[in-house]
């Protein structure tokens, strides 16, 4: 009884079929490539305003009606990053058992009907009789590193082995890490956000402005089930979502490379101390240093570095050290805003920051304090007028970076240590669980290509037949891979049998 | 003693170099060929003391950094992995008939950078961003598979050149030519005439780019002329792209920086899209008489090179060897250690942002070489032609993303 093939089954051959061809992942290789091009001539994401000054109206209407402007995640697109993948899955699972089946085969002697196939074959004539040949051939396979496998029966020996079968997984490997870091993406966009935060020095926040929210959330809430963790106010504009910690900005800093002691503009370093707190106020991280690269990490959410900038009309504090110039001490530390002034009780002295400027600077060759503008606080100058009671004893400059020393006609010297709350710090805030499986298919991604094309599955048999007294040896070979440094490997376990 | 004499001592030893190896090729004296051997060899030390050095004197000056991250730099590395892996090829198949080819390209890569003021040979200081231990590995290895991607590409010339019997007739020049001709003008006219019109031109110029492209791979193992044509084209494109811009860097730093704008702004303003008509007029002309020269002349190249060249087994072996080489280490430097650096910066692996696409569609065009040669079986011309269209992709990412998009990776640029 035959049993008729049904619709679907006929559907799924053939689907799975369509699926399992290399042919597709060629095609869909080139046509990614070519589509890939539009997205890096056409800016993406750029305000309209910026499009429309760059093509026409209908041009723009056309682009924005086909997602050029954001290609890379237009439903398209993604599909055909999907239908890649999906391929690279099925051929993986059309391909795999029968590798596998090679991989695990065992090993048999070659027969007439083998040496036929084998690519390199050698005919050896050793006058010395079976036994001596078996033990020249073992010796030759050992000291090339083969382990070898025995049989036979009278008249006939054989020596048969195999290396680097494993070496055929290579190319598993690889597809599976491009299928890895295609799922761990997917679970980083359902997931995982993309957000920002900019956090004047000194504020707190308890919750971050998205860019992308969570696949997930955008699914639930529009089916209307589950929490709903993204906060839409229409004041705001932005969505945000609550961190479930308070996150505050203690500082932020900038340095910049010096030329001469004096700062040059062209920022070196800069950093953010940050500390955590639960949302009843009890520290969790106290303030630790994040720069560029060396990021913030809690309970799966990361905040990074990212930029800094001042906060328009806003002033902050002028932070002084005060000491005395022959005594190890901590000194005073003396806050005051600009234009005020402020007893110091430890030198007894009325200090007045009479003015602050971003970018001061002391001329070297004379001594002299300069000012240039900027809109950043590339070297913040503070100018103090010190009196004793209503009198004024001296003025001098205090800054970030000195490449003299201020006067100091009395026996403390007074330092500059901040311009405190006038800047924000610009973090980029992700949460991303799948980025740990994408770092799995990145290590595979190094291993795989490296196994596939250096390895190789390399088999050797040696068969002793007994002529009259004399042996007739035959040596064969194969490799799926590398033949040319094969040959040379086998032509010289060959010669060393010969010898 | 500082490193830039060194480099000039370099690029002189490269000069000699090239020199020998051409008259190697012309006369065919052994002891010729080990002298161009041996100056390579010096050159090769030298630079690579030269860039220990250089590396040295940026701690000296408190810097304290890898030299591999402005133009200036990641060329003159670009010139010392190519001079290496030539180095290594040389030895390993006997053979010193590519080095006509290799050592041409890094002499005038490194005299290019000494010429043309434009590249700055300061060390200057790095952005925070780009402080990090990434930086060196995810560029060294880039750059070393750059380096393997261009033997590959010189190799798969050699091997579409030797493939050809003849030229075919002369209307197959005709056809190319007529093609320049007419989409040259179509060309100029669309770009002034409206966002939309160009961008149509510039996408049907791209879709029968990319459908020749196919054509050769599909069929061009039996159509042998138009194979040959396409290797005049490459020769050409090189050839001119290379010329072209070193004339705008030149004129570019002769005019002198009256506006703030970039060098990319810029990019081929003193030839094909110069403002004066007649000097567009004779840019187009000229390349096309260099076409010309190289498609007559190219059986004539042939005949002297067949004297030299391995067995066409072995050149295919190596082009396929070298991308061995350089695919995984483009995957392992330059996708995934650039996606970690990213992500440790920015949080984000991968932003779509020009070089990362870019680099994304070399990567894939030579998996498919890879697929085409492991699955298919594929050998010879068509492989020769991908790995050919893969090397203009690597060109693209190298060069074209920083000088004529823009994104993240701007430190390549000319600013």
């Amino acid at each position: 009884m035959e049993q008729q093939k049904g619709i679907v089954e006929i559907v799924s051959e053939k689907v799975w079929k369509f699926f399992s061809s290399v042919k597709l992942a060629v095609v869909l290789l080139i046509i990614l490539a070519i589509v890939s091009v539009i997205g890096t001539v056409i800016q993406q994401n750029e305000p309209p305003e910026k499009y429309l000054q760059e093509y026409s109206a209908a041009t723009v209407q056309l682009f924005e009606a086909i997602g050029f402007f954001d290609m890379y995640h237009t439903w398209w697109f993604v599909l055909l990053l999907f239908l890649l993948t999906a391929n690279l899955t099925i051929c993986t699972l059309d391909r795999f058992p029968r590798t596998w089946s090679i991989i695990t085969a065992r090993l048999k002697p070659i027969d007439d009907e083998g040496l036929k196939a084998v690519p390199f074959k050698k005919e050896i004539i050793f006058k010395g009789g079976m036994d001596k040949a078996e033990a020249r051939a073992s010796q030759a396979l050992q000291a090339a590193g083969y382990r070898y496998l025995v049989s036979g029966g009278p008249g006939v020996h054989h020596l048969y082995s195999q290396k680097g079968a494993y070496s055929r997984l290579g190319v598993y490997i690889t597809h599976t890490s491009i299928i890895l870091i295609f799922v761990g993406a997917l679970i980083g966009t359902f997931f995982g956000f993309k957000g920002f935060l900019n956090l004047a020095e000194g504020e707190p926040s308890n919750k971050v402005f998205l860019r992308n929210e969570p696949m997930w959330d955008k699914i639930t809430a529009a089916f209307g089930i589950g929490e709903q963790k993204v906060i839409r106010d229409p004041r705001v504009g932005v969505p945000s979502m609550p961190l479930g910690f308070i996150i505050r900005c203690d500082n932020f800093e900038v340095d910049y490379y010096q030329n001469q002691g004096i700062p040059t503009g062209m920022p070196k370093e800069y950093y953010s101390i940050l500390s955590v707190f639960d949302l009843e106020g009890r520290p969790i991280i106290d303030q630790r240093r994040i720069v560029v690269n060396d990021p913030l990490t809690h309970r799966g959410i990361t905040f990074y570095q990212s930029s800094y900038g001042m906060i328009p009309g806003a002033s902050g504090k002028i932070v002084l050290t005060v000491r005395p110039k022959n005594e190890a001490s901590p000194g005073e530390l003396v806050v005051l805003d600009p234009g005020a002034s402020t007893y110091v009780r430890s030198i007894d002295r009325t200090i007045k920051a009479v003015g602050m400027a971003p970018f001061g600077y002391r001329d070297p060759a004379t001594g002299q304090v300069r000012f240039l503008r900027s809109e950043e606080l590339i070297n913040p100058t503070v100018e103090l007028e010190v009196y004793k009671g209503k009198s004024l004893l001296y003025k001098t400059y205090v800054m970030k970076a000195d490449s003299g020393e201020p006067a100091m006609p009395e026996n403390y010297t007074i330092r500059y240590d901040d311009y405190w709350g006038a800047r924000y710090t610009g973090l980029q805030v992700t949460k991303d669980p799948g980025v740990w499986v994408v770092y799995t298919g990145f290590i595979l991604l190094c291993i795989g290509p490296l196994i596939a094309f250096f390895g190789s599955h390399k088999k050797i048999w040696v068969r002793i037949l007994d002529r009259k007294g004399h042996a007739s040896i035959t040596v064969a070979g194969s490799a799926n891979r590398n033949r040319l440094g094969f040959e040379r490997e086998f032509n010289r376990i060959a010669e060393k049998i010969a010898k | 003693m500082d490193s830039s004499i060194l480099f000039g001592i370099a690029t002189l030893a490269y000069l000699i170099a090239m020199v020998l190896y051409i008259s190697y090729l012309a006369f065919r004296k052994d002891g010729v060929g080990l002298a161009a051997s041996i100056v390579t060899y010096a050159g090769l030390g030298i630079q690579t003391i030269a860039l220990l050095m250089r590396w040295y004197e940026s701690y000296q000056m408190g810097i304290g950094r890898a030299p591999l991250s402005n133009l200036y730099e990641s060329l003159v590395f670009f010139t010392w992995s190519t001079v290496l892996i030539y180095v290594i090829v040389e030895y390993k198949y006997k053979t010193r008939a590519f080095g006509a080819f290799v050592m041409p390209v890094a002499f005038l890569a490194l005299a290019f950078i000494n010429v043309a003021p434009g590249i700055k040979a300061d060390i200057t200081p790095l952005v925070p961003a780009l402080q990090s231990n990434w930086l060196l590995y995810h560029v060294f290895l880039s750059f070393i598979s750059y380096a393997t991607f261009g033997v590959a590409f010189a190799v798969s010339l050699i091997y579409l050149l030797m493939d050809t019997e003849e030229r075919g007739p002369v209307v197959n020049f005709g056809y190319a030519a007529g093609a320049l001709v007419v989409l040259v003008p179509l060309g100029h006219f669309f770009a002034g005439a409206g966002m939309m019109l160009k961008v149509f031109f510039w996408i049907g110029l791209g879709a029968l780019a990319i459908a020749w492209f196919v054509y050769l791979v599909v069929a061009g193992a039996r159509n042998k002329p138009q194979v040959y044509l396409f290797w005049s084209v490459c020769v050409t494109l090189a050839a001119g792209l290379l010329l072209a811009m070193g004339i705008d860097f030149l004129l570019y730093e002769i005019k002198g920086h009256l506006t703030e704008e970039s060098f990319r702004k810029h990019l081929f303003e003193s030839t094909f899209l110069s403002a004066s008509q007649p000097v567009v007029a004779f840019s187009w002309a000229a390349v096309l008489s260099f076409f010309w020269l190289v498609w007559s002349q190219g059986m004539r190249l042939k005949a002297i090179l067949k004297q030299f060249m391995p067995t066409q087994e072995l050149i295919d072996d190596l082009t396929y060897r070298m991308i061995a080489i350089g695919w995984p280490l483009f995957t392992a430097g330059g996708l995934v250690m650039g996606a970690v650096w990213a992500n440790s910066a920015w949080g984000t692996y991968w932003g779509w942002d020009p070089k990362e696409t870019w680099s994304l569609i070399t990567w894939f065009i030579y998996a498919i070489y890879l697929h085409a040669r492991y699955v298919r079986g594929w050998k010879g011309t068509q492989m020769a032609i991908i790995s050919a269209v893969g090397f203009i992709g690597v060109i693209f990412t190298y060069l074209g993303v920083n000088l004529v998009l823009s994104g993240l990776h701007s430190y390549g640029g000319m600013e």
